[in-house]
């Protein structure tokens, strides 16, 4: 499943004889990943220019990120920020620059520009943002970062600063669109005041490589669920046991390769009749097999009896990942493939997870597969975008009454993956398809199990109840 | 088993003089220099033979078809050939591991009396055949059924380049490829140190090594060694007495372009070999030695080589601290094992950083600020040189002997190595 214009872009001499015939052919710049384990410092040697409105509380705690992480940090700021990335910096041999001027020097590709725009208090101080990056964008280096940090407007009194904050959401995600060509990605984190001090596994998560195809759309951190552990760094998941459904193929199978590598033991539950794909995965990542239908009515107790049996009924992080599609246009669809689609991705999902909620340890996670379709819609899938839709607002709607049990609940979106199910769309829609992203290319089941693998991580705490779209930044769709 | 438990003590130590490598102890190899050390060690601290239980000694260039060079210099020197033997090799820190190891022995009550300490010659390095020509021509040759056809075959099947040119020993990091003076160019980049700093440090290391020289203060830690060529050899050959700033100034920078570590401010290849004598405390009164030095404390550590290569002494050394209960306030003497000046200064900063000691050693506040001209009262391996093996020995053997001779009680000892590896001791007056 390649991509033939990506690999068409690698080739120096196929892109000059493109350019000579002055073909109308976009090359999408091939991404950046990371198949490995996490690492402790992500961002080593990387180039990462820092700039604020001014000073504030998070200025530290985005200085001691970047240095842990091994970045090479440039700081645009008045003296007191220089002072605080200097004292940070220090401590792990990693005294910043400081920038002189506003543009940077053409040989010079930093990997991403870090904005905090936490102190922002008017509107008109949006211009600080223009200037910070109107001249130096265009130096962002390939497959780069683009994250601005801000406090969410629902949590600012005063409206023209809640406005402003607002009014980033909508800088990131058209700059997002602008910078997508050379695979690079934009972020907006918001950030609560009580959460502060969960911003540094975020940062670092959408700093590095694994981010590579989730762009254009705000993340907010909020210390909702109570903490029990300190976010590790590496082998983030050692000692978690995680349930994944529908893990026999594609993305699912890619979800639980990606949890066992950070330490996870990963019970694969599929259908009996995936039964040798399953196994043969399980007994790869030295997991558990579970052949269970999820959508028969006494799943759970299956689910309940097993883990009981094995791991005295303990359970850390159960991924939701099963799902179908069964297209037809509304007018022809019967009412069988209706209510089979929303029996597979939504009723399932809820039954389940009432079961096994009073079983998920402190400190759980629970990831839900959704799809950019529940946001987007599509032609002949009323069924799959309803289905879609329902898991969104299921996640929204069951995460606050997870907060003291402090577990969480989010929901992912996918855009278009290159997968077995992806690659059966008939060629003409499917190159549209891949095109209609900021990225102009289809992400890889690794990019999903990447994001998910993070939101199933200690470090992941301060995210509940959102939707990450890992869509490439698609251009229907917020 | 000997069930007396007392803490293990330093007799004394003796090293060998320390040559640039491929000069007058070129064809002597690491085992005939270490049978120099021990041989001087027990002429100074006579001690009956079988008294002797065990050998430890550290090397970092093995050859490699003995490499347990501490059995073949007991066998060499004529000691009693049922003293057990041992060598170990953890890089810079070789000889202090060889010195730890007997001490934990010692206080375990396993035995009483061992000699540690370590040698390399770096002359002596082997060179050798690219490993893919073993790959092919090892099944020719060890097949008694081959022909000559077979070995005909072989002999096209070389390709010259790439099977016969014999490999130069690599001195790079294996996980990063780089030279350790690259790896410390980076660091005094990433730390701020400059060329001028580091001239000074290594100026002070020749200046005071000069001095004690002079003054004869290593004579009661020294042999002279005969070499084959007949030549007696009473002192160490890399210490520049009389160099300057100025002339410090003048050199090349050796591992990068604009870069600020030079030949004059990092140590160099060397030959030499160093031994310690260590008892059991009541073994000592009853032999009738007089002890130096005792270890209170130790640790070992390692950090991420692409990191801060060598930054460990940062740690390792504070940790060192900790587990004596003692703090820099209770340190009279601190030597640390200079690869080079950049290394120590870097480690000095760190040392001195609130951060780094939350970030690393999960302290609430730095080990404390060192100034670089308090430290390595007698110079250090970039004048004295640094045999890989034999450093670790050296710094102990002049630190007792400096306790003694001060009357001062602590002594903080710390040494970084290749693969980020470190090491810190702390010794007490006896």
């Amino acid at each position: 499943m390649t991509d033939f214009f990506v690999n068409l872009g690698k080739h120096p001499g196929s892109r000059k004889l493109i350019k000579l015939l002055k073909l109308p052919i976009v090359f999408p710049q091939e991404l950046s990943r990371s198949t490995t384990a996490w690492e402790v410092r992500p961002l080593e040697n990387m180039n990462i220019i820092v700039g604020n409105v001014r000073k504030t509380q998070l200025t530290s705690i985005i200085a001691k990120t970047l240095a842990s992480a091994g970045a090479d940090v440039h700081v645009q700021g008045d003296t007191s920020t220089l002072m605080v990335y200097n004292e940070e910096g220090t401590g792990y041999g990693r005294i910043p620059k400081q920038l002189q001027s506003n543009t940077l020097l053409d040989e010079f590709k930093p990997h991403a520009f870090v904005f905090d725009a936490s102190g922002m208090q008017t509107a008109s101080e949006l211009q600080v943002v223009y200037d910070f990056f109107q001249k130096k964008i265009k130096y962002l280096g390939t497959c780069g970062r683009m994250i601005i940090i801000a406090q969410h407007p629902s949590t600012i009194k005063d409206i023209e600063a809640a406005s402003a904050a607002r009014a980033l959401e909508g800088f990131v995600r058209s700059a997002g669109k602008e910078i997508g060509r050379n695979g690079s990605t934009s972020l907006i984190i918001y950030v609560d005041p009580e959460a502060h001090d969960r911003l540094e596994p975020v940062l670092r998560f959408f700093l590095s490589y694994r981010s590579a195809y989730v762009s254009g759309q705000p993340v907010h951190l909020s210390a909702n669920v109570k903490i029990h552990e300190l976010p590790y760094f590496t082998r983030p998941l050692d000692q978690k046991i995680a349930l994944v459904t529908g893990a026999a193929r594609g993305i699912g199978a890619c979800i639980a390769r990606t949890l066992a590598r950070e330490g996870a033991h990963v019970i694969c539950m599929d259908r009996p009749s995936e039964n040798e794909p399953c196994a043969r995965l399980a007994d790869e990542i030295h997991g558990t097999l579970l052949l269970c239908d999820i959508t028969s009515p006494d799943a759970f107790n299956s689910i309940l009896d097993f883990i009981q049996k094995k791991w005295n009924g303990k359970l850390d992080i159960v991924i939701h990942n099963a799902g179908i599609t069964r297209d037809k246009m509304l007018v022809n669809m019967t009412s069988e493939i209706w209510s089979q689609v929303l029996e597979v991705n939504l009723i399932s999902i809820i039954r389940v997870n009432q079961a096994l909620i009073p079983h998920i340890q402190k400190d759980g996670r629970i990831v839900c597969l959704s799809s950019i379709a529940g946001i987007a819609g599509n032609t002949g899938q009323t069924n799959y975008s309803a289905s879609k839709a329902g898991v969104m607002g299921y996640v929204q709607a069951l995460a606050p009454t997870l907060y003291d049990n402090s577990i969480t609940i989010n929901a992912v979106a996918p855009g278009f993956i290159e997968t077995q199910m992806t690659s059966t769309i008939p060629l003409a829609t499917r190159e549209v398809a891949r095109r209609l992203s900021s990225l102009a290319q289809g992400g890889l089941p690794e990019d999903v199990a990447e994001v998910v693998t993070f939101l199933s991580s200690p470090g992941a705490s301060g995210i509940t109840g959102e939707v990450l779209r890992i869509c490439g930044g698609n251009f229907i769709g917020a | 088993m000997n069930t007396t438990k007392s803490r293990a003590v330093i007799i004394g130590g003796i090293r060998t003089p320390f040559l640039r490598a491929f000069t007058d102890f070129m064809r002597i190899d690491t085992i005939a220099l270490g049978v120099a050390a021990i041989k001087g060690l027990l002429e100074r601290y006579p001690i009956p033979w079988k008294e002797i239980q065990g050998v430890i000694w550290g090397g970092v260039i093995l050859p490699s078809d003995y490499a347990n060079i501490a059995r073949e210099i007991v066998l060499d020197m004529g000691l009693p050939p049922e003293i057990e033997s041992l060598t170990v090799s953890r890089v810079c820190t070789s000889s202090l591991s060889a010195i730890t190891l007997a001490a934990s022995a010692i206080e375990r009550g396993d035995v009483d009396v061992m000699i540690a300490g370590g040698s390399d010659s770096t002359s002596n390095a082997e060179v050798k055949l690219p490993q893919s020509f073993v790959h092919k021509a090892a099944p020719v040759v060890m097949n008694s059924k081959s022909t000559v056809k077979d070995y005909f075959r072989l002999l096209a099947s070389l390709d010259f380049k790439k099977d016969i040119i014999p490999s130069r020993p690599s001195v790079r990091e294996r996980t990063t490829g780089e030279l350790m003076g690259e790896s410390a160019e980076k660091m005094a980049a990433r730390n701020g140190i400059t060329r001028k700093e580091q001239d000074l440090f290594a100026l002070q290391s020749h200046k005071r090594a000069a001095k004690a020289i002079e003054t004869g203060r290593f004579a009661c830690e020294m042999i002279s060694v005969d070499t084959p060529d007949g030549k007696r050899i009473h002192t160490d050959n890399i210490v520049r007495g009389d160099t300057s700033l100025e002339k410090l100034a003048k050199l090349k920078p050796a591992f990068a372009e604009n870069g600020t570590l030079t030949a004059g401010n990092s140590s160099s290849l060397t030959d030499g070999a160093a031994a310690v004598l260590i008892m059991n405390e009541e073994k000592a009164k009853s032999l009738g030695f007089t002890p130096l030095a005792s270890l209170r404390s130790w640790s070992y550590g390692a950090v991420d080589p692409k990191d801060q290569l060598l930054i460990g002494p940062a740690i390792s050394m504070p940790d060192a601290a900790r587990k004596a209960g003692m703090t820099l306030k209770d340190i009279d003497l601190i030597d640390i094992h200079e690869a080079f000046a950049a290394q120590v200064l870097c480690v000095l900063k760190m040392i001195g950083n609130d951060k780094f000691a939350q970030n690393r050693l999960g302290m609430e506040k730095a080990f404390g600020n060192i100034n670089p001209e308090s430290i390595n009262v007698h110079g250090g391996s970039i004048s004295l040189g640094h045999p890989f093996g034999a450093t670790g020995a050296r710094m102990v053997t002049t630190m007792a002997n400096e306790l003694k001779l001060t009357g001062k009680s602590t002594a903080l000892l710390g040494i970084c190595g290749a693969g980020g590896v470190s090491a810190a001791a702390i010794l007490e007056a006896v």
